[in-house]
Parts: structure tokens; C-alpha cells; sequence
């Protein structure tokens, strides 16, 4: 898995209280349990520790953590 | 303990059958109350976050633990005054011996008073918004900091689904709660009342607010001599943050299931100055009416009041306007104790504390003592109780609360 993966799970692990074994790569976040709220709050936290901004239409509760990854990724690069 | 003298009005007694309690003298009710009888000085500690601020000093719940509580992933999600007050009403619950797994919740409601709300939350939160700019800022702002979601929280615990609401009277918020969820077991509204109070204010503009007015004591290198109610060197309050919950049931039903019983909420009043924003009326018109009413609701004459567990906040204005209001209702005889001597004074989550103690008074026979009271002042002819705490019979407790806005509330206890 991907650097920007790891520390997608360090950001949710550290920030929301999630334990690092409970999570996979095809996890949905809404199989997480993070609700609309979560969700937002993680874009927060994703654009201070990414520097790039996210929507809810990218990581919504039917994306999957390597999902988000691959888009955080991708707008890194394109940064 | 009978009906009215007079035979015109049959008191309603609500039952306290679960106490829940974090507070500057403990986290957990045998904690707290522990530390309020032994009322050896004030739970105060200086705080780096209150630097450069005239008063640099509070009382804050020792060891309070929010993960170990809510869990990791929860605790993130209340603001401090909700954490305090779901911990208080977790141990209330469990203490009353209620199942909320099988209870009607339709049937439960939830009262708590709260001040300020999620104070900690709307000042971190302003300044990542001035630093970082508004992308920044947490969608959990408006639930984290608006007051009433301590009850909303609270109902959503328990599957508590009957009337859950903050009531707001400032520093009578917690005892202005009590008095009305002991109302909405009266009417037949609810079956169980989870009540209380709770205020997390322990933010730099909030203390720097308070200190502006003058109203906090400054004795910054002695702490633990800070709050000091009816003592003649009384310089202010000390703020304090903390929660208590107390679970109301009918009286009756209390019995039929074979509950244990700390105390009987009997009386209730509730009345307005309309005199002035902050200070007292000198006459105690309206603190009157409040101590009146809360007797004529139970029943019970003047001369009957075994003890007052009194606002006693610790300034010069309110010790004295008190110890005349008591002084011209109760007359000399009632054992007058201010538990603010050790807990500080903890606003909204204040009277709610303040009836938890006089329900354990009621139980134990014991009458806490007024940390910090060395020379009673001149001016205040009451049976203070300085020192020691004293173990006598209680059977009638009176639990005094003013906030500012001139909004009073009093809560009258009998022994179960």
C-alpha cells in the first residue's frame, strides 16, 4: 500500500479513534461508521495533513479507504 | 414528615434513587463526597492556559478521564461540559439500579441546566477560524457548542425519548432543573427524570470575563484558601467546572421497587429579582419569594429547617445578602454550610452538585463543614458550620441558588 494510504490510517487512528488493525484497504467509511459529520471532519483533517481539498462526492460513505487514498494521490500529484 | 399544617395542599415527594457526581472534590459521588465532608481547603489549581490573567486559578475535575469514559472514538465528540455530564449521568443510572436496556423510554425524560455550553469547543474553534481560515474549522462546532445538546446527549445515552431540555438560569441553572423535572414527574409527563446540571468554563476569555467584573477572588499563592464563603477576608468566587445528575422517580414507585431512597425532593420555588443584571436585591425580595414558595410546596414551616446548603459563593455581596435572606426566613437554628468553599463554584452544574450533597446529608446524618472559614464575618449571624463537618440528624434541607439576571431557585430535601 501506498505512502498516502499509511497515513490515511495514522490521520484516522490519531484523529478519530479508530484501532489501526480494525481497518482494510476495501473498508467503506460508512461500514467505519463514520457519519456525514466524520466525513467532513476528515477532509478537514485530510487538507491540513495533505494540502489538498476533498468533497464529500470524493469520500462519501460508499468510498473505500484505497478509494481515497487514490484520489488524495492523485490530487497531490496534479498539485 | 406529614402533609401541610394546614391541610390544604398534599406534598408531591420525588424520590433521588441514583447520584452521579464529578466534581473538583472527585470524579465519582464517594470521591466527591469524601472530600466535601472532610472540606479541608479549595480543589483549586493554578493553570498555565489562565497565564497573565489577573485570577490564574480554578477548579478543575481531578482525574477525569473522557477516553476512559466514552472511548476513544466518542469522547472526541463532546465538548467538556458534555463529557463531564454523561460520566455524572452514566454512575446516576447505573447507582439507581434502573435498566435503560428495558425501561419505557417514552416514559424518561431528561432536565439538565447548563450555562455558557461547549465553551472550550467555540473558543478553540474561533481561533483555528482567525489562524487557519474557515475551511478549517470542525463541523462539529454547532452540536459541540450549543447548550442544550448536555440533555440531547444524554437522552440519546439512554434511550431516554420523553421532554429533554436545558434549562438556563445561570448559576440556579442546575437547581432550576431539578425543580422542573420533579414537576414533570408531578404532572404524570414522565415516570423517571434524569436531571442535573453541568458548565465547563475553564476557557481564558471566560475567566477573563468573570475577572473584569471583579467577581473571582485573586489569592493566586494560596490557592486552597481562595474560596472561603462567610468569612470575613472573602475576596470573590473561584470558578470551578464539574457535573452532577440525580435520577427522579415518583415516590411511590420508588418504593413498590424496592429502590434505595437517598432523599425526597419535596419543594420547589422559583422566582426573579427584576432588580439588576449581576448584584443581588439588598432586600432579598425575590430570593425571598423562591424560599417561601419551595417551603409553602412542601409543607414545611420555617422553624422546621434542620440545614441550608446555601449559594454561599464565596463574594463579598452575595455571603452577606444570603445571610440576611436566611437570617429573616429560617431565623438563627439551621446548620448554614457553602460546599463552594471546596468545590469552587461551578455555575450551572453548581445547585446540581449542591442537592447531590444535601441528599447525601440527608442519608449520612451528616452535615458538611465551609472549607476555608476562619473568622466568621461580623455581619452574618448564622450557625455557620466552620471546621468539622457534624454529625446530626437531618430531617429538612434547604439548597439555596442565585444566578445572575436576579433569577433565583430553591430546592427544599427531606430525609426518605
Amino acid at each position: 500500500m501506498s505512502n498516502v494510504y499509511d497515513r490515511l490510517v495514522k490521520l484516522l487512528t490519531e484523529g478519530f479513534g479508530l484501532e489501526a488493525d480494525e481497518l482494510n484497504p476495501d473498508d467503506t467509511f460508512g461500514h467505519l461508521e463514520m457519519d456525514s459529520l466524520a466525513l467532513v471532519e476528515l477532509t478537514v483533517a485530510a487538507e491540513e495533513e495533505f494540502g489538498v481539498a476533498l468533497t464529500n462526492d470524493e469520500v462519501g460513505p460508499d468510498s473505500t479507504l484505497a478509494q481515497a487514498a487514490q484520489v488524495i494521490e492523485q490530487k497531490t500529484v496534479a498539485v | 414528615m406529614g402533609g401541610s399544617p394546614s391541610g390544604e395542599h398534599e406534598r408531591f415527594d420525588a424520590a433521588v434513587t441514583g447520584l452521579g457526581m464529578m466534581t473538583p472534590a472527585g470524579a465519582g459521588t464517594a470521591a466527591s463526597w469524601e472530600r466535601i465532608r472532610e472540606g479541608a481547603g479549595t480543589e483549586a489549581v493554578r493553570m498555565p492556559e489562565l497565564a497573565g490573567i489577573t485570577t490564574d486559578f480554578a477548579c478543575r475535575v481531578p482525574g477525569f478521564d473522557p477516553v476512559a469514559v466514552l472511548g476513544r472514538r466518542r469522547a472526541g465528540q463532546f465538548d467538556r461540559s458534555s463529557q463531564l455530564v454523561l460520566a455524572a449521568a452514566m454512575e446516576a443510572v447505573a447507582d439507581s439500579g434502573l435498566d435503560p436496556q428495558t425501561w419505557d423510554g417514552a416514559r424518561v425524560g431528561v432536565v439538565l441546566g447548563n450555562g455558557i455550553g461547549g465553551a472550550e469547543t467555540w473558543e478553540t474553534q474561533h481561533r483555528r477560524l482567525l489562524d487557519s481560515g474557515p475551511r478549517r474549522v470542525s463541523p462539529r462546532l454547532i452540536p459541540m457548542l450549543s447548550a442544550n445538546m448536555a440533555a440531547g446527549y444524554v437522552s440519546m445515552e439512554f434511550g431516554a425519548r420523553g421532554p429533554s431540555l436545558v434549562t438556563a438560569t445561570a448559576c440556579a441553572s442546575g437547581t432550576t432543573a431539578i425543580g422542573t423535572a420533579r414537576d414533570l414527574l408531578r404532572s404524570g409527563a414522565c415516570d423517571v427524570v434524569i436531571t442535573g446540571g453541568t458548565e465547563a468554563p475553564l476557557t481564558p476569555s471566560l475567566v477573563t470575563g468573570f475577572s473584569q467584573m471583579g467577581a473571582l477572588s485573586r489569592r493566586s499563592d494560596d490557592v486552597r484558601g481562595a474560596s472561603r464563603p462567610f468569612d470575613a477576608d472573602r475576596d470573590g468566587f473561584v470558578v470551578a467546572e464539574g457535573a452532577a445528575v440525580l435520577v427522579l422517580e415518583r415516590a411511590g414507585d420508588a418504593r413498590a421497587r424496592g429502590a434505595r431512597i437517598r432523599a425526597m425532593i419535596s419543594g420547589y420555588g422559583a422566582s426573579a429579582d427584576a432588580y439588576h443584571p449581576t448584584a443581588p436585591d439588598p432586600e432579598c425580595t425575590g430570593a425571598g419569594l423562591a424560599l417561601r414558595a419551595a417551603l409553602r410546596d412542601a409543607g414545611v414551616g420555617p422553624d422546621e429547617v434542620d440545614h441550608v446548603n446555601a449559594h454561599g459563593t464565596s463574594t463579598l455581596i452575595n455571603d452577606a445578602t444570603e445571610a440576611r435572606l436566611i437570617r429573616g426566613a429560617l431565623g438563627d437554628r439551621p446548620l448554614v454550610t457553602s460546599v463552594k468553599g471546596v468545590t469552587g463554584h461551578s455555575l450551572a452544574a453548581a445547585g446540581a452538585i449542591e442537592a447531590a450533597v444535601a441528599a447525601l446529608t440527608l442519608a449520612d446524618s451528616f452535615v458538611p463543614p465551609t472549607a476555608n472559614l476562619e473568622s466568621l464575618d461580623p455581619e452574618i449571624e448564622l450557625d455557620v458550620v466552620a471546621k468539622e463537618g457534624r454529625a446530626t440528624p437531618v430531617e429538612v434541607v434547604v439548597s439555596n441558588s442565585f444566578g445572575f439576571g436576579g433569577q433565583n431557585a430553591v430546592l427544599l430535601l427531606t430525609r426518605a
